[in-house]
């Protein structure tokens, strides 16, 4: 499978090469008869300073990401007078929705953003490596391990990363001590993580964590795979996604048996009460409505400010694990990466940009590590070095989960299909709290949900 | 006239001018002829030919599966539970609602001059009924700590966890569709314009009683209009999408999953393009029987005018 797609990746670049040959020697007529032909010849044509290009970019994100990207992007266009940029933003759902449309009709935009979800994109992917090979692209300040994090297995390098983020659980550790639940350690359990729960909501009538949405399974479920056996012996999906990581669907049982029991409890909120968040901002937590939830550590510098103006201090805590001296199963891992298209007629100034946007100092000051924190090594010195209180905590966390054995490969990519396996899990938790199944039916109809992607 | 008078050169170019009836015909109806063609016709054609494949956004070929898109809908739980939901959805939402509409057209039918604007306040959620921000509105009042639950905490009742529960959720969204009664409503009020005055003041003379002028006078003449909402509402309510999709999403645990939403998730989520259409035509299939078994059952209860 993945030979293929490298071939196939392979054979694309020589023809593209080639065709450029014939496309600068048919220039000079007007029409071109090829589209392709067309789209090779403009690729390495456009590269010469001065002459005006127009890049196209899109991205998903919140109002904040939107504002300091077109900010970024408007320093970028102060720069280099010749290169005009046409932005797009959207929410998640809506930027997939509208890049299926343009990976249909061979229109992607130039520079374009893809998560752990890319493998369904591969076609339309443009690698970096000649860019990098010719000194385009700098990564000189940018470490291997967080170079890999945005390859193929093979090391094609597909984009760089726009930010290195990890998991963790935001907390009120003054809700903890009012309930007189313990705080939560780096070796806390999930035994542990419930009992506080349970406890907070018992004494303070709160949610004790929140929420049940796709994070759940992310952070919560497919961790919890990865914490059991030894360390990277099971991942949800195998590591060259061509199937599951893990033989027996009772390893899922424990953790939606406790999901269900919490949502029972009032401990955890239900969907309904979970599809009033519609983004961290009002998460519960932020509310006071909650004492924990799930965060991915680029949004913690923002709900720290939000509750800090609240007069509330927020702490993150590692993911609870199976054991205390168990598999940490945490993942250090490419929040998104801004990648070139095959579309693109301007594929150098392109990646010109993305270099440029990874790099840049003055630009990631701009940026403020919104997308997770920056790989290049100068920047986030530069970045860390007048940190807020709450990016500080950010920049400290992810130093102690690097440290965290690890296991040599992990699988943090999602397969085409992915999604639908998540809205059932959740759906199937719901089930186990109204009485319908049982928790061991709802792992198995999980583990067989994911299965029937790769049949 | 003037093509009689002059000769045949100029008999020609008038035909060809606009001032030609089948002409201008053509010219106005262009758009929309255009219009149904590009967004309508041409998509649904396409879509029965995608249902037979496993096409989906984003791939060039489709390549061609058969019945076995159809085959998959009958192992599919969700789609199951979202016609059940649906079929629910639009027996409870569609009763109700034209009851209501003729309930309210009935009373504004009084001679005031106050009565325009009651109408025109009435139809004002129909307006408005459809879109985003009425939703989102509706989705605050029904939250844990929004308005219906502070009014029951406040009479001290416990309070409801609307979309939180499965068996609750679909009644919010059918008091929504209830609400934008407007446009029923205003047919209603035009049918009940046409019944003659001289039955009610003859049925007044016989002594018959409000009641019975309503069941024996208003009811039969105003059922070719009952009709004709019958199948509008229906079908719209077969095809409720935005409700849905803002505020619940189709949660919990798919109580809410109507089939529009499904359909869309299917396509544009999941990537299941081919897989949808079929869901779609299996939707227009159902519909059609529907509708028709509306149209062949008003062979019993709607009375022609010319009967009467």
């Amino acid at each position: 499978m993945k030979k293929k797609t490298l071939c196939f990746l392979l054979a694309f670049a020589m023809v593209t090469a080639s065709l450029t040959g014939c496309g600068n020697q048919s220039k000079n007529e007007a029409a071109p008869t090829d589209k392709t032909d067309d789209k090779a010849d403009g690729s390495q044509e456009e590269v010469s300073m001065g002459e005006p290009v127009t890049l196209r970019i899109a991205w998903w994100g919140s109002q904040e990401r939107h504002d300091k990207t077109v900010a970024a992007i408007e320093l970028y266009e102060s720069l280099n007078p010749n290169v005009n940029f046409e932005y797009e933003y959207y929410s998640f759902d809506d930027y997939f929705t509208k890049l299926k449309t343009l990976v249909a009709s061979d229109e992607v935009w130039d520079v374009f953003q893809l998560g752990g979800n890319f493998p369904q994109y591969m076609d339309k992917i443009y690698p970096l490596d000649e860019f990098i090979k010719s000194g385009v692209v700098d990564v000189t300040g940018i470490s291997d391990a967080n170079l890999k994090t945005t390859q193929t297995t093979e090391g094609v390098q597909l984009g760089l990363t726009n930010g290195i983020n990890t998991y963790g659980i935001a907390y009120d550790p003054v809700l903890f001590e009012e309930a007189g639940a313990k705080l939560p350690t780096d070796n806390w359990t999930w035994d542990d993580y419930k009992e506080a729960a349970d406890l907070i909501t018992e004494k303070l009538d709160i949610f004790g964590s929140s929420t049940f949405q796709t994070s759940d399974f992310i952070a919560g479920c497919s961790t919890y795979i990865g914490q059991q056996g030894g360390l990277g012996q099971y991942g949800f999906y195998n590591l060259d996604l061509t199937g599951m990581g893990f033989d027996d669907p009772q390893m899922l049982t424990p953790y939606i048996r406790m999901r269900a029991d919490m949502i029972k409890k009032g401990s955890y909120p239900d969907a309904g009460a979970s599809a009033e968040v519609t983004n961290i901002e009002n998460d519960f937590l932020v509310t006071g409505e909650a004492a924990m939830t799930w965060v991915a550590v680029n949004q913690f510098p923002t709900i720290y400010d939000v509750c800090k103006g609240q007069g509330r201090t927020l702490a993150l805590a590692t993911i609870p694990k199976v054991t205390p001296d168990g598999n940490s199963g945490a993942q250090i891992q490419s929040s998104q990466m801004f990648c070139v298209s095959q579309d693109s007629e301007h594929k150098e100034a392109a990646a010109k940009f993305i270099g440029w946007f990874e790099s840049d100092v003055e630009c990631n000051n701009i940026l403020q590590a919104e997308r997770g924190i920056p790989a290049n090594e100068d920047v986030r010195a530069a970045l860390s070095a007048e940190a807020t209180e709450g990016q500080q905590i950010m920049y400290d966390y992810v130093d102690m989960v690097s440290k965290l054995p690890t296991p040599k490969e992990i699988q943090v990519l999602t397969p085409s299909g992915h999604d639908q396996v998540v809205d059932n899990y959740l759906n199937y938790i719901q089930q186990v709290v109204s009485g319908e199944i049982t928790a061991e039916m709802a792992a198995m109809k999980t583990y067989a949900d994911a299965e029937e992607i790769f049949k | 006239m003037d093509i009689k008078s002059t000769g045949s050169r100029k008999k020609l170019r008038s035909k060809l001018s606009i001032y030609n009836d089948v002409v201008v015909g053509h010219v106005f109806a262009a758009p929309f002829i255009l219009g149904f063609v590009c967004f309508s016709l041409i998509p649904i054609w396409m879509s029965l030919f995608y249902s037979f494949t496993d096409y989906s956004l984003g791939k060039k070929e489709a390549i061609f599966v058969g019945l076995k898109n159809f085959a998959m809908l009958y192992n599919d739980e969700i789609f199951a539970k979202s016609i059940y939901i649906t079929l629910k959805y639009v027996l409870i939402s569609v009763p109700l609602k034209l009851i209501f509409a003729l309930f309210v057209a009935v009373i504004l039918t009084r001679k005031s001059r106050m009565v325009a604007i009651y109408r025109s306040v009435y139809y004002l959620p129909s307006l408005i009924g459809g879109s985003v921000a009425v939703a989102l509105v509706w989705r605050q009042l029904f939250a844990r700590k929004g308005l219906f639950n502070v009014i029951l905490e406040g009479i001290g009742m416990d309070r409801i966890n609307w979309f939180g529960d499965e068996k609750m959720a679909l009644y919010p969204l059918i008091f929504m569709a209830i609400w934008q009664f407007g446009s029923s409503m205003i047919i209603f009020a035009a049918g009940l314009k046409e019944i003659p005055m001289t039955y009610y003041q003859a049925a007044a003379i016989e002594g018959a009683n409000g009641a019975k002028k309503f069941f024996y006078i208003t009811l039969p003449y105003l059922s070719p209009i009952i009709l004709y909402n019958l199948v509008m509402q229906t079908i719209s309510a077969f095809l409720t999408f935005t409700q849905v999709f803002v505020i619940t999403g189709g949660g919990p645990n798919n109580g809410t999953m109507l089939y529009a939403l499904n359909v869309y998730n299917q396509a544009f989520k999941y990537d299941k393009m081919g897989y949808a259409c079929a869901m779609s035509w299996v939707m227009l299939i159902l519909m059609t029987l529907i509708t028709l078994v509306i149209f062949k059952s008003s062979r019993f209860w709607v009375i022609d005018d010319s009967e009467a």
